[in-house]
This record gives C-alpha cells, structure tokens and sequence, in this order.
C-alpha cells in the first residue's frame, strides 16, 4: 500500500471536485432554461387571424406576427429550417408557455399587468389600438360607448371585451365565441351587434370582407403587443429586446407593417415602441 | 505531485532514467528543479490572480462608471422629458384662470425640464460613445425635443389667445396639443426609457458574470496560493535536509510574502464580490426601479391633467392610468373603481405587517427587497394619490368637469397637486438611500483596488510574483555555487 499515492489521489479528487463544484455553481447561476442558444424554436402564432397569423392551405403560416416571429428567431441565431409554429388561440396563450409546449408566443398578444403576472415580456414590438367593428349598413355606433345596450362579441382569453364592459364600465350584452374569426362570421349573421379589438386584428377582417363591414375609427386604447416567454427569463428577454431594436433600426418593421397593412387606411407607427422592461 | 515524487528521493541507488537525463539525480539538479517548479507555480498564482481581480475592476467599471451612470443619466432625461409635456397639459388646462404666480410657476418648472433634458440628453450623448445605435437614439430624441418644443410653444400661445376658463381648451389647441403629446409619447419617451432598460440589462449581464467570476476567482487564488506555499515549503525542506540548516532566509521571506498576499487576495476579492453585490441588489436595482415607478407615476399625474384637458381622448387615458397604476402597484382589478378599494385593502393589510406584501409590480418589488419607513412613506403618499384620483373622476362623472378642474390644478396644502408633489419628494428620498448605498459600494469597492501596501492591486501583483522569484532564485543561489 503506498500511502503518497493515496493521499496525492486524494488531493486530486478534492481540485477536480472544487472545479466541478465552481462550473457546477457557474451553470446554475442561470436559471430557469433560456430562449437564448437554443438550438430550435417553437412559436405559438395565430393561425386564424388574417394578416397577423394564419395557416394556409399547404399548411405554412403567415401574417405580420409570423414574420416578427422568424425575424426575431434569426436574430436569436435560430435558422428558419429550425422554427416549428405552432397554433394558439386567445385561451391558451398562458397554459402553452407555462406548461413549456412552446418557447414564445407571438400572437397579438397585449401585455396586461395581470398577464404579467404569469409570463415574462419581450417587446411590445406594436402598440395597437382597440377600435370598433360594425356592419357596413350600420350608422348608429360612433364610438365605443355606442355599444351600450348591444351584443358584443366576447372572445375568451382576450382582454378586448374587458376593456369595453369592465374598464370602460359600458353595458353592452357579451357573447362569446372562441376566436374572432368566429366573430366576424357571427356580425355577418346579425348574431352580434360589434366586434372590439385591436385595430390591426379588424384591419385584417376588413381587407377580406370591405364592403360587409366598417370599422369605426374611434381608438381607444393601446395594445401593446409583446413576445410572451417562459417567466423569468431575463436574458431572453433582453434578447428579444434587442432584437427588436434592430427590427426598428434596419426599416425591417415599417417594411413589414407595409406589406401587411399599407393598404389598408391604418395609420402605422414606424418608431420603436417603450419597452416593458424585462425584471 | 511533483513535490511528492522528488521528496521520495533519497534512494540514490534508482538508477538513470528519464529523471537522470534531466539532471535530478543529483541535488544541484533537484534544487534547481525544484526551484523551477516553484517559480512557475507562483507564475500560475500571478495568472489567477490578475485574472480575479480584472474581474472585480472590470464589474466596478461598468456597474459603476459606464452603463450604472448611463442608466441614471437617460432615467433623468425620461423624467423631464415626461414633465415637460405634463406641464403643458397643466398650462392649458389652466387657461385664464391661473393666478400670475402660478402660471410664472409653471412655466418656470416647463424651463426647468427642458434644461435638465438638453442637459440629461448630452450627457447620455457621452456615455454612449461608441454605440452607434444609442448615440441614433440620443440623437433622434434631440432633435424631436426641438420639434416638441415648437409644437408646445404654439398650443401654449393659440391657448393664452383664446382667453378660455379653466377646463378643456378650443379645439384647436388641443389639435396642436394632441400633435405635441403624441410626438413625445412616441418618438421621444420611447428611446429615452429603452436606453435606460439596455442599461440596466448591461449592469445585470456584468454583474452575473462578474460577480460570480470573482467568487470563483477568490477560491480559484485561494488553492493557487497553497500550491505555491506548499512548493516552496517543500524547498525550504530539501535545502535544510540537504544542507543542515535551519532556515533559508531568502526562501523563508518569499513564503512569508505569499502568505500574506494570497490571504490579502482572498480578503480583497471577498471584499469586491461584497461590494458589487451591494452595489447591484441594494442600490442598483432599486434605484432602476425607484426611478421607473417615480417616471410613470409621474405620467399618471399627466395622463389625469389629459384625461381633463381632452374629452375626446378621455377613454384612452382613463384606460392609460389604469394600466400604469397597476405597473407602479399591481393588486387584481378589472376597472379603476376595484383598483382603488384593492389598493386601500392591501395597504391596510400593508400597515398592519409591513411582511404581508399582497401586490406585486415595482413598489412589490421594493416593498420585498428593502422594507423600511422610507418605501412605507412613498406607498401611503401613492395611496394618498390614488385617492384624489378617485375624487377627481367622480366629480368629473357626475359632470362637475370644472370643479375636477379646479381640484386637480390647485397647489395648496392638501390639494391633489399638493399631496403629488409630497409623494413625488418621499419616491426621491426613497431613490436618494439606494443611490447613496449604490456611491458608497461603488467608491469602497474602487479604493479596496487601489489599496494595498504597493499601492494599486494591478502593479502589486507583478512586483510581489517577481520579488517571490527573485527571492527563490536568490536562495538556492547560494546553495548552488558550494557545487561550483
């Protein structure tokens, strides 16, 4: 038995385990899995949402949301071919990213206070505004709180509807539907009387159907319109924060906004917005 | 290990081998390997260590002297820049009916902002050398503030031209109005508050890195410097079997200097993770928070003065100040009116047991981090706020517009201005404490550097590893010539 070599074995163990310990240390200083130097991406977008986010025929998705979506992913050091979206609706925009079935959510997605409470913010990357939609033969709702007494769509999950019967304290009757594709079709059935919500998101509806429905131009709010990530995740945050940045800086964000927008009578915002701020 | 090996060696009978070409089996050789062995580690100590407390003064440098103080100069300019267009707001809701006092008074506070931006806007312009995305954003809110600046001048000259009594402005001043708030809204107040959150990021990112790299580093020069105690000892022990002494002196001196410079080491580096922490959780942070709740607490003041000034736009203020109450102070809530009993609630529950924090957003955040009288003044002063706030809006429901008006712009001693202002001084002596903690961290952490018995740490290090080698080489020196 050669006791040097036990006591050398010994003090070898105790530096490789002092080493293991410090990286140890070093990696769980970072917390909770990070957006950051992932290798893919899943993104919860829209996929009925004309404009913002949609799924097409063959299967692909498209909109203005889509394209922030690839434009920060890319950013991120994600390549397109390692992007999977995946749909989510006004409901599930929360349960996706607490439970971890997606990594970020891009899907109008406004940032409340009290979703705060949930998710952690990137962005906003828009600010919209919650403006009426009406049918085209209708004169009588100017503004919001014309829709006093009528039947207004009621999509759950979104906030919408909140700010004009809750915030607003207007007393319109609410009825619900799962998506606002749902809405429109209901509107044009004489099933409600309106549809509140982001302008962008009615814009969207109205490039479909022009002459079947008007949209009120009265704006009543901003919509700051945020990327949703797992909560806590500072650094991705930052990340996205700065890719959005950059969006802004290189003319990619009026470029898009024109692409999808620029026809209709929106008036687009071209400047950065104010961030949230990430902790 | 080495040391291990050849202080097994006595066994002159081992023949030859790849030891022997390198001379050890002789004791010149030995020495002198040992020697080598010695200088080398204690290269290795000068390496960790210079590598730590680069560290330490890389942390100090951008928490203290670069992104901090950029963090600091672009929330000022946040501020006046929001200020500046509350002001406005103030001026036209005021219209006739401001004494001359009053109005000297608001327009010397609207000069004030405007100075402390210009000024807040160029110093930022400094500290952002090198940037060239935030020197853009500097620049574009330079020359949007000239913009706003025209555009204000013009509502405030149409205002005092249309003679109006206190309340909503003619049309067309709030037509120029609304173009003045609506640039400042979205082209100035945004680059303004991102260059302060990117800062605030950068502090964050160094501090992760930084602080954890010194507290590896301390344990990292910690080991480093019992390699080298133990190297040297295990000369120090040849050379006296060897040559029957006692003592090398030269050699004894050279450990006794490690000794003291590996503890000194550790202690400096213990000392510079304490102060970044310091810096960073109990100064940095509350001041980045302090100053966000005092800038947006200080637009809800604005959005109240717009809510009045523009019955058109009334909705999407009232909806505003909801969403930024509930970023300054989040308790659950769907409308204003639960906003103000949820507030009043957990208050009572606050002042009761300042632990039992039931709301969450930045004063949450505070409440938790630094309890104390001085977060507990800014959060009764923020409820005394909200509830002029609930009077103000229920004269103007019940159509009493003027007399909301009269409320909101008045200044004496329990008037909604008043307690804003009163609120608004106790959220600066708050941010004030943090920012002392935060000067205080920053300036021991700096003088602990540029302290040690050789002066500054960075020239200490390399004086110390090469008068250690020179003490080495000097005492086996000695040892060797008696082979000679």
């Amino acid at each position: 038995m050669n006791r040097g070599r036990v006591k050398a074995g010994g003090w070898v163990s105790a530096v490789v385990t002092l080493a293991l310990g410090l990286s140890l240390a070093a990696c769980s200083a970072a917390g909770p899995a990070s957006i950051v130097g992932q290798q893919t991406l899943r993104i919860g977008v829209k996929a009925d949402q004309p404009g913002l986010g949609q799924r097409l025929p063959g299967g692909r998705f498209a909109g203005f949301d889509v394209d922030v979506a690839r434009y920060v992913a890319a950013r991120l050091g994600v390549r397109p071919d390692h992007i999977t979206f995946v749909p989510v609706t006004s409901a599930t925009r929360e349960a996706v990213l607490e439970n971890g079935s997606v990594d970020m959510v891009i899907a109008t997605y406004s940032i409340t206070p009290e979703r705060e409470t949930k998710v952690t913010f990137g962005g906003p990357y828009y600010v919209a505004h919650q403006d009426t939609m009406v049918r085209a033969d209708d004169t009588a709702i100017r503004s919001v709180h014309d829709l006093k007494g009528k039947r207004l769509c009621a999509v759950t999950g979104s906030n919408s509807w909140k700010r004009v019967t809750q915030e607003l304290n207007i007393t319109a009757t609410l009825t619900p539907a799962a998506s606002y594709s749902e809405c429109v079709a209901m509107l044009l059935d004489r099933k409600v009387d309106a549809i509140s919500t982001d302008d962008l998101i009615l814009a969207g509806y109205a490039a479909r159907s022009s002459t079947a429905v008007r949209i009120v131009n009265a704006p009543f709010s901003y919509e700051r319109y945020g990327i949703g990530i797992r909560k806590g995740d500072l650094s991705g945050c930052e990340a996205v924060n700065k890719a959005v940045s950059q969006m802004y800086l290189d003319g990619t964000a009026a470029a898009l906004l024109q692409k999808w927008f620029g026809r209709t009578r929106l008036q687009l915002d071209t400047h950065v917005p104010q961030f949230e701020g990430c902790g | 290990m080495l040391v291990t090996a050849t202080s097994r060696e006595p066994r002159r009978w081992r023949p030859a081998g790849r030891f022997g070409r390198l001379g050890l089996q002789t004791t010149p050789g030995r020495i002198r390997a040992l020697a080598a062995v010695a200088v080398l580690v204690i290269a290795g100590f000068y390496l960790v260590a210079s590598i730590a407390v680069g560290n330490a003064r890389d942390g100090l440098r951008v928490i203290g002297h670069d992104a901090g103080p950029q963090v600091l100069a672009t929330g000022d300019l946040y501020f006046a820049l929001g200020d500046l267009d509350s002001q406005v707001a103030s001026i036209l809701l005021t219209g006739r009916e401001s004494s001359p006092g009053a109005r000297q008074q608001q327009l010397r506070r609207y000069s004030q902002d405007r100075a402390v931006a210009n000024r807040a806007a160029l110093q930022a312009a400094e500290l952002s050398a090198g940037d060239p995305a935030d020197q853009a954003a500097v620049r574009s809110i330079l020359d949007g503030l000239g913009q706003y600046e025209r555009l204000a001048s013009r509502a405030m000259v149409l205002d005092e031209q249309a003679h109006h009594p206190a309340g909503p402005p003619p049309a067309n001043v709030i037509a120029v109005y609304r173009q003045a708030t609506d640039l400042m809204t979205l082209e100035l107040l945004p680059p303004a508050y991102n260059l302060t959150l990117e800062g605030g990021a950068t502090v964050r990112e160094a501090y992760t890195a930084k602080r954890s790299a010194v507290s590896s580093g301390r344990l990292w020069v910690a080991l480093a410097g019992l390699v080298v105690i133990a190297a040297l000892a295990a000369l120090q022990f040849f050379v006296a079997a060897r040559f029957r002494r006692r003592l090398n002196f030269a050699l004894a001196v050279a450990t006794l200097g490690l000794i003291v410079l590996t503890v000194s080491a550790v202690r400096l580096l213990s000392g510079e993770a304490a102060h970044l922490q310091a810096a960073k959780t109990s100064g940095f942070d509350s001041i980045l928070t302090m100053s966000r709740a005092r800038a947006i607490s200080n637009s809800l003041h604005a959005d109240e003065r717009r809510f009045l000034l523009d019955p058109g736009r009334a909705d999407t203020y009232s909806l505003a100040y909801l969403d930024k109450s509930q970023t300054v102070l989040y308790v659950a809530s769907a409308d204003l009116s639960e906003y103000y009993t949820a507030l009043g609630a957990s208050m009572k529950a606050y002042r009761a047991n300042p632990q039992a924090v039931r709301f969450l957003g930045f004063y949450g955040d505070e409440a938790r981090a630094h309890p104390g009288p001085a977060v507990s003044a800014a959060l009764s002063r923020f409820q005394q706020f909200q509830a002029d706030d609930q009077r103000i809006r229920q004269l103007a429901e019940a159509g009493h517009d003027r007399q909301a008006v009269m409320l909101l712009t008045g200044r004496t001693a329990g008037s909604p201005g008043y307690d804003f202002d009163r609120y608004d001084q106790a959220v600066v002596s708050l941010i004030g404490q943090h920012r002392a903690t935060f000067d205080q961290a920053i300036r021991a952490g700096d003088r602990e550097l540029g302290r040690s018995v050789l002066g500054n740490w960075a020239a200490l290090l390399p004086l110390a590893a090469l008068g250690a080698a020179v003490l080495i080489v000097a005492g086996v020196w000695a040892r060797l010539a008696e082979y000679r």
